[in-house]
């Protein structure tokens, strides 16, 4: 991995190269919040932004995304043209180039990939930054706080400059293009980046314990604190839209006025919604809304733990900000140990 | 020969049969698919014997003269859709549910009034009175979900209606969440999706026009809005509005 280092004041000189390699995406503020959009002038880009409402996978994944579109004369079309346009995500934090790396091993490198993603994966470049944790990061404790691979350059901030890592040799060729404003590192900037790094690590507010974490699951599979949740529990969904690893999908058809032709699109699903274990002839495996909250956390510590080797949280917070019901990776871990008693002093009975 | 279609208005405001005449884009393959023979809100011209595929009826049924005319839209059309809320729950005007029509109409018109005699009865959904099909709910209805319809249903199929709540769809849009993050009073969590977030994406709290999800956490949301500071009643007073007889009709069973 190539080390260079680069000027924060030529930050907007470097994102002016930025187009030649596909459409920029940057975070960007909407209301209180920030999104990944393009943007209109580069002094609207926010490199200090918490968190983004949809995590990056909303390029890679679109909430909603046609595949193909079938007609009785001419077959079927796919859309991979559409999804090999090239795209610059810029300003992309590590646990989220972490939670692009989970779908990488869910969509790209599994059993079946999936030619859309892969399409969309390979066209995009990613460019990481760093960030401050506020007290709902935690990905310091989910080991997603620094990422070795997934993007093709990364900057970290040493100051009055930024040190750029180069991770692809696309990354190499944006380095090339920016010419001259990049510069060979020196030790005093190595020393600098620890000495961040450092600081960066012991600045998260919000600490998990995950080391036995999938065997406390294990013990705790029948507890009551389920009911608890299943109760407060809404459905809404909320946290498997925001979810940077959530990957579940619904299959759709949509069939044009008066004829035969039509779409097929792909949809974000989620595990809290009463259909999605509903089957024909009206079973539902997770009837229960406890058992759709418990299938949730089980999924990402512990069966992810088993079948990739870690969890699929990557703390970035998100669903921590959104349920209306406090219900989210801090409350239920904490929870779960015993180191918490509840949400809150109020919550409604257990139906 | 192209399929026969009738679109019929009960007690409601029209507002489903100008969503439909609002299909600009649409209308002309509409009318090439289907051949409209009875449509008071669009045509003078009518035929009122004819067999029908699909009625697509929307109001609810105030009186003897509505029961009786839905039962013969019933009794002549292969499929019935109920469209928008009024159609599909009862709509603003079942509203009073709990209360003494004539009560009502006092307080709101004096005891001298001439409404009295009115023969206007509690207002209830298409479905107290016939079987339906179809239910597309919504304050109008959205003219997508209409288009969608007919498209699915001229191929014969049943169109897939969202059962999942407006943070879903208002999640998609990335909206900032006004019930978390401002702290208004949204009903999205507990009300049927499928308008694509229409009122928070325009920073307005979702009213409940689409009815209540099939499994709405009245306990829990009433609790969240307690937590805010926010009238706890005032959630279920909201989805009232629309879908009265269909929350209290939950509530009896528990």
């Amino acid at each position: 991995m190539k080390i260079l280092k680069m000027a924060k004041h030529d930050l907007d000189f470097f994102a002016s190269v930025l187009p030649a390699f596909g459409e920029v995406y940057a975070p960007v503020q909407r209301g209180k919040g920030f999104v990944f959009d393009k943007p209109s002038a580069w002094s609207e880009v926010r490199m200090d932004y918490t968190r983004t409402i949809l995590p990056p996978k909303k390029l890679l994944l679109p909430p909603r995304e046609t595949t193909f579109s079938f007609d009785p004369d001419q077959g079927f079309t796919d859309n991979l043209a559409e999804a090999s346009k090239p795209v610059v995500l810029f300003g992309v934090h590590p646990y989220d180039i972490y939670g692009l790396n989970i779908l990488d091993r869910v969509y790209a490198e599994a059993k079946f990939p999936d030619p859309y993603y892969i399409a969309r994966r390979r066209a995009t470049v990613v460019i990481g930054i760093d960030f401050v944790p506020d007290d709902k990061h935690c990905a310091g404790s989910m080991n997603a706080d620094f990422v070795d691979h997934g993007f093709d350059i990364f900057l970290s901030d040493i100051g009055d400059d930024y040190l750029v890592l180069v991770g692809t040799s696309r990354g190499d060729d944006i380095v090339v293009k920016s010419g001259c404003l990049m510069q060979p590192a020196t030790e005093a900037d190595f020393a600098e980046y620890k000495k961040r790094s450092r600081i960066r690590r012991d600045s998260y507010k919000t600490k998990l314990e995950l080391g036995d974490l999938p065997e406390i699951l294990e013990m705790e599979y029948n507890s009551k604190v389920w009911d608890d949740f299943g109760a407060r529990c809404l459905s809404c969904s909320s946290c498997s839209m925001v979810c940077p690893t959530c990957y579940c999908f619904d299959v759709t058809d949509e069939t044009e006025l008066g004829n035969r032709a039509g779409r097929r699109i792909r949809s974000w699903d989620s595990c809290l919604l009463r259909t999605h274990a509903l089957v024909a002839g009206g079973e539902n495996f997770r009837e229960e809304r406890s058992s759709r909250v418990k299938f949730r956390f089980y999924h990402k510590q512990r069966g992810f733990v088993a079948e990739y080797g870690r969890p699929s949280c990557v703390g970035c917070g998100r669903c921590v900000e959104v349920c209306p019901a406090e219900i989210n990776i801090i409350t239920v871990i904490e929870t779960i140990r015993g180191e918490r008693d509840g949400i809150s002093s109020s919550a409604p009975a257990s139906a | 020969m192209k399929p026969k279609i009738g679109i019929f208005g009960l007690s409601g405001c029209w507002g489903e049969q100008i969503a439909i005449l609002n299909c600009e884009d649409q209308l002309l393959d509409i009318i090439g698919a289907v051949d409209i023979v009875d449509f008071l809100g669009g045509s003078s011209v009518n035929d009122a014997e004819s067999r029908l595929l699909v009625s697509f009826v929307e109001g609810s049924v105030a009186n003897a003269r509505e029961e009786a005319k839905i039962r013969q839209i019933r009794e002549r059309s292969d499929l019935v859709v109920a469209c928008g809320s009024c159609a599909c729950f009862g709509g603003v005007s079942a509203m009073d549910a709990p209360f003494e029509r004539p009560k009502v109409i006092e307080t709101v018109y004096g005891s001298n009034g001439p409404i009295k005699s009115w023969d206007i009865g509690p207002h209830r959904p298409l479905s107290d009175f016939v079987k339906v099909d179809l239910a597309i709910p919504g304050c109008p209805m959205e003219t997508t979900e209409f288009v969608r319809a007919v498209s699915a249903l001229l191929n014969g199929d049943m169109p897939l209606m969202p059962t999942y709540p407006v943070c879903l769809e208002c999640k998609m849009k990335e909206n900032e969440c006004l019930l978390v993050q401002r702290g208004l009073p949204c009903a999205g969590p507990v009300t049927m999706a499928g308008c694509d977030a229409r009122c928070p994406s325009h920073n307005i709290a979702c009213i409940g026009c689409r009815g209540p999800v099939e499994e709405a956490n009245m306990a829990s949301i009433e609790q969240i809005f307690g937590d805010k500071e926010l009238p706890k009643e005032q959630i279920k007073l909201k989805l009232r509005v629309f879908a009265a007889p269909v929350l209290d009709r939950t509530e009896e069973r528990g």
